[in-house]
Order: structure tokens, then sequence, then C-alpha cells
């Protein structure tokens, strides 16, 4: 019988997957969850967060491992895990995505850079950081993040065996997309090889931040208005959708710029920017400014809708949405 | 996924197998077994899931149940009452606003006492939407005359599931049973379940067939009246059989768990009583949560506190006598309630617990009241620890501090209260000016004069960005593009849905004009209701000091899945001719609760209840054309429209707002993109539009005072596509294009041909 590593008080190894819908971090805890328990005997209990959230929107995935013998009982969320996966390195812009991690956990995110600089962008204390570019080996391989996310996992989580899971992957996929294979392996065994690991040891004295429970509000029964009546509508402009881009975004050409609005039509997000000026003829008309990447979830509708080469479908890069954001010019109430 | 394990078969007697798998999956598992007739069903979270496994197994074969996809679940409950009087076995699954929408059917079924089965997936019953689990819904279960069967985790959905149509139809029984279990921790949490190995195993323990010898609607030679008009002198009587029946169920449920047990090796008492033996302090808890408390009970006995805890298995009938006497050693008990009874003093169990003690003369135990967990907040051990902790206070103290109170409610901090983000919008920017609709002296079509769209960029967008649809949503661009044609002040109301989930996830709203969400299938009565008030409010100079600047234009929003359970008030509306909008985004299906097939859903298409597999090949009947139903109303204007048509949906919206200024009710559709359950690539969400309009199956048009006038013809500009090449652009329809689904083709573009050259008839013609 398997020995999981370290267990907590109820003799359970837990992971957290943190990601945004779409990118498969659901179906990869569904997968690693059944490889302990089906796979290696273990017993075992695995879900996601559920409620409105869509495709791009934050998910957590949550496993806990034991003995076969012991009993689950618990039903709530991981606030303790010994191995938190991040699928998507900026979820960390605006959640806290290693809340709760002891200083001897494992941190695995699918990053390009080097576990020095993740440490400071998820304000990391102690832990040690595991480091794969899922999304690198993704592209090169034409396959999904999630494989070699699922790689990488198999390898932290030494107690399971990688190679029923790739019999797995290989049925799952040999009769419907038998070309996909072979790249779905790759992408698995990469993810499963390519990982660069660190270790940061808690500094002297200091102790590792306590976590806040997932269900913690905001508003409260002596601040909400009654009958979850919102006064304050519009409000969502305070929220940053950047991070729910999967790795492409638009460019905005102005000077190749018609301004015929058929970007505008069809966008779902609301993210061009228009002012009134005036046209040659002195006349006042609207022109197109740029685009407000806070909002922008790289859907790319409007590179498909634009008549130009104004638009057009890129990778991101660090940076550049920063750089280029046509902030809205919204009518702010004064505070 | 299976496990063959057989050492770790119980020591029952059946042959086991072992699966990894959540509680609706074992729900469907435990009904695919059984084999039940029929299914009558309505997409609701948590419990979609049940219906969608179902489908799943039967498009593969693995099943007889006929899959009945309700209009709404007072419709589903209705198909599933009448299937039980016709002598089969019935099977439902539902959730919150669900359960209520058919709880006048539960009464009736079981006053009439025809058995069937129902899962409860428990959820909160909310205005604010909550989706999340909790046991309001349950609790409205209580006075229906159903017995309930209770859920702790997914192997207990299993078999529960399988006890439950045994007592169901038991001689001494004969009433409907309802299944509860605990919406996602135990809906959707994946756990190992032990199972039957063999489906003629379990077929053996219910009876392969319904037992005979009642009332059947099929046997012609005994006909029956049921439902009679039964007045006072009999109907105390009615309720007396129920009555007893009901108290029957007690015995019958303990028989039949003891032969499950023998069985299986799996037992469920009529109370599950941890550590209660010499218990001093106790806990009761229901479902979930009373596993975790069971945690929590071995941590404080760790440190030598005696404490216990106890869920009840059944709680119609309620277990008086057994837990009086679970409890009448016990110092002090906390039972927790998930859901509260506003005004009771304690929820519904805590007041029956009293009432249990007080009967049985169990006058010792202190007892504490919470109310915890609402809307699915988690129950952590520390929860646990605080429930016991009142309890042991109690107990040391001889006297209860606060009987009655919540738990995990928090004040909220002031510093953090809302404030105002964005001024309102100013009427001026909303009204350009740049449209114009004029009417005909002749009473002709509106003439609309609409600038290009680039002008249109300067009016303000009535949502917000920072909503939280998907990448490449259709609803959205849809949504204002429509807007664009509107001048001055909306007030809209939303149907449940996407757009209404994505905009308002509090404590953020999207909606900088005021926005109403009531319901899901209610809309178009609500915002009739708000409609009429303002005239009225008007009339009486009410709204005088506001200064208006203009009418409202009242617009109500719906997806095509709100204009199928939505479909009675939307028509109740119309027919009373309100000076509103009701504009459908019609995405085929019901996608926020995760795609399932709504009437609006073309014949072939793949949804997560019409699923593609050996034995069936997507939805089994063609879509609803809604807007020719709502066009024989008789209101001034419908018409459909698109993004990938701009400035003929912008025209047509001009037209709608004057018509629901002027004359009265306006319906709209238009088809929009859902790229994550279309299987389509998110930037190509505009033309697929396009090519459903070019292939005649969305033709874009308009009937104004009855008269058809088709706004845009792919033939007449050589656009015309085969509606196979629209089908080749989605991942939910491209089987349609290989060859074993040819007939399905063949049928769906007969069907769409026939409607257009129908439609273009009334083209034509203007008396059509």
């Amino acid at each position: 019988m398997v020995q999981l590593p370290k267990v907590n008080d109820l003799g359970f190894f837990e992971i957290r997957l943190e990601s945004i819908g779409g990118l498969g971090a659901n179906l990869a805890g569904k997968m690693l969850a059944e490889a302990g328990v089906v796979g290696v005997g273990l017993n075992g209990v695995s879900f996601s967060s559920y409620g409105s959230e869509k495709k791009g929107s934050p998910v957590k995935a949550h496993i806990r491992f034991c003995s076969p013998d012991t009993r689950i009982r618990d039903t709530s969320p991981v606030e303790r895990p010994h191995i938190v996966g991040v699928f998507h390195e900026a979820l960390a812009k605006t959640v806290n995505v290693i809340s709760g991690i002891h200083e001897d956990s494992l941190v695995l995110v699918n990053s390009a850079n080097p576990p020095a600089e993740l440490k400071q962008s998820l304000n990391m204390l102690a832990g040690t950081l595991a480091v794969v570019d899922a999304t690198g080996i993704a592209l090169e391989e034409k396959n999904r993040v999630n494989m070699a996310m699922l790689g990488a996992l198999f390898r932290l989580c030494a107690f399971l065996d990688p190679e029923p899971m790739k019999a797995v992957i290989r049925k799952s996929l040999e009769k419907k997309y038998p070309l996909a294979v072979e790249p779905a392996l790759r992408t698995f065994q990469r993810g499963y090889e390519g990982l660069r690991v660190e270790a940061f040891p808690l500094p002297a004295g200091a102790q590792m931040p306590a976590y806040v429970r997932q269900d913690t509000p905001v508003l409260g029964y002596e601040t909400q208005p009654i009958g979850g009546t919102i006064t304050n509508p519009g409000n969502s402009i305070l929220k940053n959708l950047s991070i729910s881009r999967a790795g492409m975004l638009p460019h905005f050409a102005e000077d190749k710029c018609i301004h015929c609005a058929a970007c505008d039509n069809v966008c779902p997000d609301f993210c061009f920017v228009w002012e009134e000026q005036e046209d040659k003829k002195g006349r006042p008309q609207m022109f197109l400014q740029g685009i407000d990447y806070q909002y922008c979830k790289g859907c790319l509708k409007c590179v498909k809708a634009c008549p130009t080469d104004a638009l057009s479908g890129e990778r991101e890069v660090d940076g550049y949405a920063d750089a280029r954001r046509v902030p809205h010019r919204f009518d702010l109430a004064p505070s | 996924m299976a496990i063959d394990w057989k050492h770790e078969n119980g020591p029952g007697l059946v042959e086991q197998r072992i699966v990894y798998e959540s509680g609706n999956e074992m729900a469907a598992y435990a009904a695919h077994q059984i084999n039940y007739h029929i299914m009558g069903y309505f997409p609701i979270s948590p419990s979609t899931e049940v219906a969608q496994f179902l489908d799943l197994m039967k498009a593969n074969g693995q099943h007889d149940i006929v899959l009945i996809p309700a209009d709404g679940e007072h419709g589903s409950a209705g198909v599933c009452y009448g299937a039980s009087t016709a002598g089969g076995r019935v099977f439902n699954a539902t959730s919150a606003n669900g359960y209520l929408y058919m709880l006048e059917q539960m009464p009736v079924q079981s006053g009439t006492r025809f058995p069937m089965v129902m899962n409860l997936v428990c959820r909160s019953v909310s205005g604010p939407l909550d989706i999340h689990g909790d046991h309001s819904d349950l609790y409205y279960a209580l006075n229906t005359g159903w017995p309930i069967l209770m859920c702790r985790d997914p192997q207990a959905v299993y078999d529960m599931n399988i006890m439950a149509l045994k007592l169901a139809e038991d001689s001494e029984v004969r009433l409907p049973v309802l299944v509860a279990s605990d919406g996602y921790f135990t809906s959707h949490q994946k756990r190992k379940v032990q199972t039957f190995a063999k489906r003629e195993d379990v077929q053996r323990f219910v009876g392969e067939r319904p037992p005979v010898g009642f009332p059947d609607t099929l046997d012609r030679n005994n006909p029956v009246t049921v439902g009679p008009y039964m007045n006072e002198p009999d109907y105390i009587n009615n309720c007396y059989q129920q009555s007893m029946a009901m108290y029957r169920a007690e015995p019958v449920y303990d028989r039949i768990r003891k032969e499950y047990a023998a069985l299986t090796g799996r037992d469920y008492p009529i109370l599950d009583l941890y550590r209660m033996e010499d218990a001093e302090v106790a806990v009761f808890l229901m479902n979930s949560a009373s596993e975790i408390i069971k945690d929590v009970v071995d941590q404080l006995r760790a440190q030598g506190v005696k404490a216990g805890s106890i869920a009840p298995n059944l709680i119609r009938p309620f277990p008086a006598r057994q837990i009086a006497e679970a409890l009448r050693n016990v110092k002090a008990v906390t039972v927790g309630d998930r859901a509260d009874s506003y005004g009771g003093h304690g929820g519904n169990m805590v007041n029956e617990i009293k009432a249990a003690l007080f009967t049985h003369g169990c006058t010792g135990p202190l007892v504490i009241s919470r109310i915890y967990g609402l809307g699915g907040k988690d129950f952590y051990a520390e929860d646990g620890h605080a429930l016991f902790r009142f309890a042991i206070e109690a107990a040391a103290s001889g006297t209860v501090a606060r009987p009655f109170d919540y738990h995990g409610h928090t004040p909220g901090d002031p510093a953090k209260a809302p404030k105002r983000v964005l001024n309102p919008m100013k009427y001026e920017d909303l009204n350009t000016g740049l449209i114009k609709v004029t009417p005909d002296e002749q009473g002709g079509p509106l003439k609309v004069r609409v600038p290009p769209l680039r002008a249109l960029t300067k009016k303000p967008k009535r949502i917000a960005p920072g909503h939280g649809a998907c990448p490449g949503c259709g609803i959205f661009s849809g949504l204002e593009l429509f807007f664009k044609g509107i001048e001055g002040d909306i007030v809209a109301l939303f149907h449940t849905g996407c757009a209404m989930v994505v905009t308002t996830g509090y404590p953020y709203s999207a909606h900088k004009a005021t926005y109403i969400h009531n319901l899901f299938q209610n809309g178009a009565a609500t915002l009739s209701g708000v409609v009429e008030m303002f005239w009225e409010r008007k009339r009486r100079g009410e709204l005088d000091h506001l200064q208006l600047p203009d009418d409202f234009t009242f617009v109500m929003i719906t997806g095509d899945g709100g204009m199928d359970i939505g479909m009675g008030p939307a028509i109740g509306a119309a027919l009373r001719n309100h000076k509103m909008i009701i504009l459908e985004y019609d995405n085929e299906g019901y996608m926020n609760t995760g795609a399932q097939l709504s009437y609006s859903t073309p014949l072939g298409h793949r949804t997560s209840t019409s699923n593609v597999g050996q034995a069936n090949g997507g939805k089994l009947f063609h879509h609803k054309d809604t807007a020719q139903i709502m066009a024989a109303t008789h209101i001034p204007y419908v018409f459909t429209g698109s993004e990938a048509f701009p400035q003929d949906l912008v025209r047509k919206a001009a037209k709608a707002q004057w018509y629901a200024q002027h004359e009265g009710l306006v319906y709209g559709k238009i088809l929009i993109t859902c790229p994550l359950n279309w299987l389509s690539e998110d930037e190509e969400g505009t033309s697929i539009v396009s090519a459903a309009v070019d292939c005649c199956f969305f033709p874009l048009y308009e009937v104004e005072r009855g008269i058809t006038a088709i706004t845009y013809n792919p033939e007449e500009k050589n656009k015309k596509i085969a509606v196979g090449e629209w089908l080749a652009s989605m991942g939910k329809t491209r089987h349609m294009n290989k060859p074993e689904f040819a007939d399905a083709l063949a049928s769906f573009g007969q069907e769409v041909d026939r409607r257009w050259n129908a439609l273009k008839a009334r083209h034509e013609n203007p008396y059509l």
C-alpha cells in the first residue's frame, strides 16, 4: 500500500488547484483524484467550486487523499493545502492563490518565470516553489495546459503512478482523436520532467500567515442594504477581468482604423473607448481611442469583425496590456 | 469509474463493486439499475445532473427510462403524476425554486396515493438568488405528505434511492417518497461508493415489476375516477388514511432497511447515533454536516468531553420517540437548522425536537437552537466546535444563555459599506436624437432613420464592463447592439439565466440603469406590474417631483429557457398588451445550468440532455418557433435579429421602442452564440449566427401590426447556404454531417425549408 508523504490531523493529504474556467483544472483534479483512489487504492474525495463562475472566471478544485480505512466526513474546501497547483499565473493579481499553505507546502505554478521572481509575485513567505512552463509546452505540442500541469502534479505526488494515467489518456483519446494521443502523452511527460524546484525556508522568527476562510464576505448584516438590493450599480467597473485572458489579446493599430464601429458592435465586454472629435471637415465625429484591457477577455471577436488590419490577435506578453490600456472615461461619483 | 476489488465488499450477501462517483451520479445510477418507466424533469441546479447522467446512459443504450423534458417543474411534476396514475414506475429530481414551483402537485400526488420517487437535491430557496445547498426547500416538503429519506453522502444517495421505491410501493404505505441530499456538498463531491454489481439483484430487491392491485388508469376492465371533487364530510377521512399510511411508513422503512443491511452490509437505522451511549452534550444536524460533526465528536472525546451526535435517516414520519429516547440522559443539545422558520424561534427541526421531548416526558435536556450554513455557507469543523460550545456552556451553567440565534453571520466593516461608484447616466446622453421614428399617416410600417453605427458609439452602454460572462459570449454584444437603437431611459427586467447571473454577482452589478430580477419564469408578469404601476403613479401625479424627462421604455430580457418555463406569463402579458418589450436572447439551450436542451434547441443538436451515442443522435424533436407563437397573440410588433446584421437590428430596436411606448407589447428574438456550449471558437461567434441566417434557419423578419416582412433575404442576395454548412461550424452539431445522421440532417433541412417557405408566403401576402 502506498504511503502519503504527510497528512493533517484528520489523516488527509490535501491539494488545491487554482485556475480560471476553461483551462481544464477541474478535469485535471478529477483525473488526479481517480489516479489516487482507483489507481493506487487510496481513499479520497474531490470537488470543485461551483456557482455563477463561467469560463475565464477564477475556479478552485479540491482533492483529499487518505489511507483506505480513513473515514471521509469533511466536505469543506481545502484551506491548508499540502500542494497548490496554480494553472494561471495572472490569477495571483486578484486571488490569494497560496492562502493557507504550510512552510513546507509545494506550490506548483504554470509560468516561464524563475522561482525567485514568483516568490515575489505570489507574496510567498516560505514554501517550495515548483515551476513548469505548461503554457509553453502546450503551445509547442499543440495540446492542453492541463495535461502538462497534470504531469507536473504527478511528479509532485510521488505516491501516484504515472503509467496507469498515461494508459487512461491513451484510452480516452485513441478512438476519437488518434492523432492527439502522442501530443497529449508528450505534454504530460514534459510536464512531469520539466519542473524547476526551489525551496524557500521560513525566515527565523517569522510565522506563516493565517488563512482567511473562503466564505468570508466583504459586506455584513450591518452594512448591506436590506433585501439584497445593490445601491451602487455599475460597480462592476471596479473588477479586473484581465485574468480571464488565456494567452491571446487584440492589438490596436490606430493608423489603420476607419472608425466603423464593427468591433464595438460585437464586443461582449465593452472594451472599446471612443471620443468625439472634429473630423477633417470640422464636424463632430466619433473616433476610436483604443482598448480598455482591464475588461478584455481575449475572445478576439473584434479582430474577426474588423474590416481592416487595425485589430490583430496576438500572444499576450507581460506588461503589454498595462502599457497600452486606454481606460474608459467613466462618469465617477464623488467619493 | 468502477473499482473491482472484491476484498472491499462488505459482509453482505449480494455481489457488489465500488465506484468513485458523486451524489447526483449515484441517484442516476440507482435509477438506471431500477430501470424506471418514466422520468419527467426540468433543469435546475444542483439536481440537473441526474437527468444529464441518465440521458448519457440512455444515449449509450444502458436503460429504457423514457426521459421527458418538461416545460417547467410544474410541468415535470404533472408528467410524473400522470405517469404514476398509469401504473408504471416514476422518477424525478429537483431543487429549490423548482421544488416550490411544483409544490402544489406534491399533496395531490400523496393525497391521491400514487407512489413515485423524487430526489430533492437540497438548495436554498431565496430572493436574492442563491443556488447553493441549504434545507429551505426541504422544509417546505415537511407538510406535503411524502415520507422523506435523508442522505448524508453519495453512498446514502444510492442506498436510499433503492430503498425509497420499495417503501413507496409497499401496500401499507402507497405514498410518493422524497430522497433528500445536500446540493453540491453531496451532489457534486466524488466519493467511493459501493453498488450492487448486477441490475437483476437491484430489481429482485425492489420487485421486478410494480405491485398490482392498485388503481391503474390503463386498466380498461376496471375503470376508475382519479381525483374527484371531495367536500368536507369526506376529505378529513382521506387525510386520516394518509396520516395512518405515513406513520406506518416508519415500521415499513425499518423492515426494509434491515433487509437491505442483510443484503449489502450497509445499515441505515432510523437515527444515526454517534457516540451517544453516555453522551452529556450533543449536536443534532442533518445530512452532510452530520458527518463533519462526527470528527468534532472524536476530537472532543479525546479531550475528555462526553460528546455525541444525532442525525435522522428519515424525517417524515418524524422519529419523535427515538429522538426523545436518545436525548433522555443528555444535559444539553444544540440543534442546527440549515433553514430558518422566520419568527418561529427556531428552525423546523428544533421545534419538532422540543415537541418530541415534551411529548415523551423527557424534560431534562437543555435545547439550544442555531441557524447555520444558509445558502451553502460551508460548515467547517470549527463551526461544529462552536455548536458544541453552546451545549457545553449550557450543561455547565444549567441555563441556556441564548435559546435561539444564527451562527456564521457577520456584521461587516462600516468602512467597506457600499458607496456609489458611477453617477447616473445623463438623459441627454441617452437621448441622442440620432434615431428618428415617424409613423406612417396611412397606418403603414413605421419610417425609421438610423445613423451610421459609428455615431451611436456616443451613446453610453446600459451595461457596464466588468461582468463575468465567458469570453466571446454573444449575449452582451447582442443586447447592447439592441440598446443602441433605444433612446432615453429604460427599466430592465432579466429572467434567471446567464445574463442575470454574470451581471449581478453580489456585491457587484453591471447594470447602470435600474434592473430587476424575479424568477426564471415570471418576468413578463412582473414587468407588467412595474409598467402599470408607472402609468398609474404618473396619472396620480406621484412621479411629478421626479421631473422625469420622458416615459421609460420597459424591457424584459430572457433566454430561450425563460421563454419555455415562462411561456404562459409571456403570452398573458402579450394578450393584455402592456407597453413593454420582451427581448429573447436565444442560445438554443439552458446554458446557465450546463447546456441542457430547451425547446429552441434544433433537432439533432447535442446538449447535456440530448447526448449523441449509439442509441441516440441529439435532440429528438424540432425547434420551437417562438416568434410565430408570439405573433399569434396579435401584438403590434414582433421581430427577429442578429448582431451579424447590425443596422437591421438597430432599426428594429427603434421600432420596438416606438410600439412599446405608443401601442403595446413587442416581442423580439435575437440568435446569439454560446461558444462554451456550442463547442465553437470564441472569435467565430458573429460568423456562426450569420451562417444561421444565411441558411434560413433563423430568418430576419418582422411582423408589424400583423403584416410580415422579411428584412433580409439571403436568396435574393445570393448568399443562401445549406444548413449543413452552418452545422459544420459548431462542435455540438458536427456529427450531423456524418452519414449515420443523414436522416436527421434531411429532416432538419426540410423543416427549415418548410418554415422559410411559409414565411415567404406571409411576406408576399399581408393577409397571411
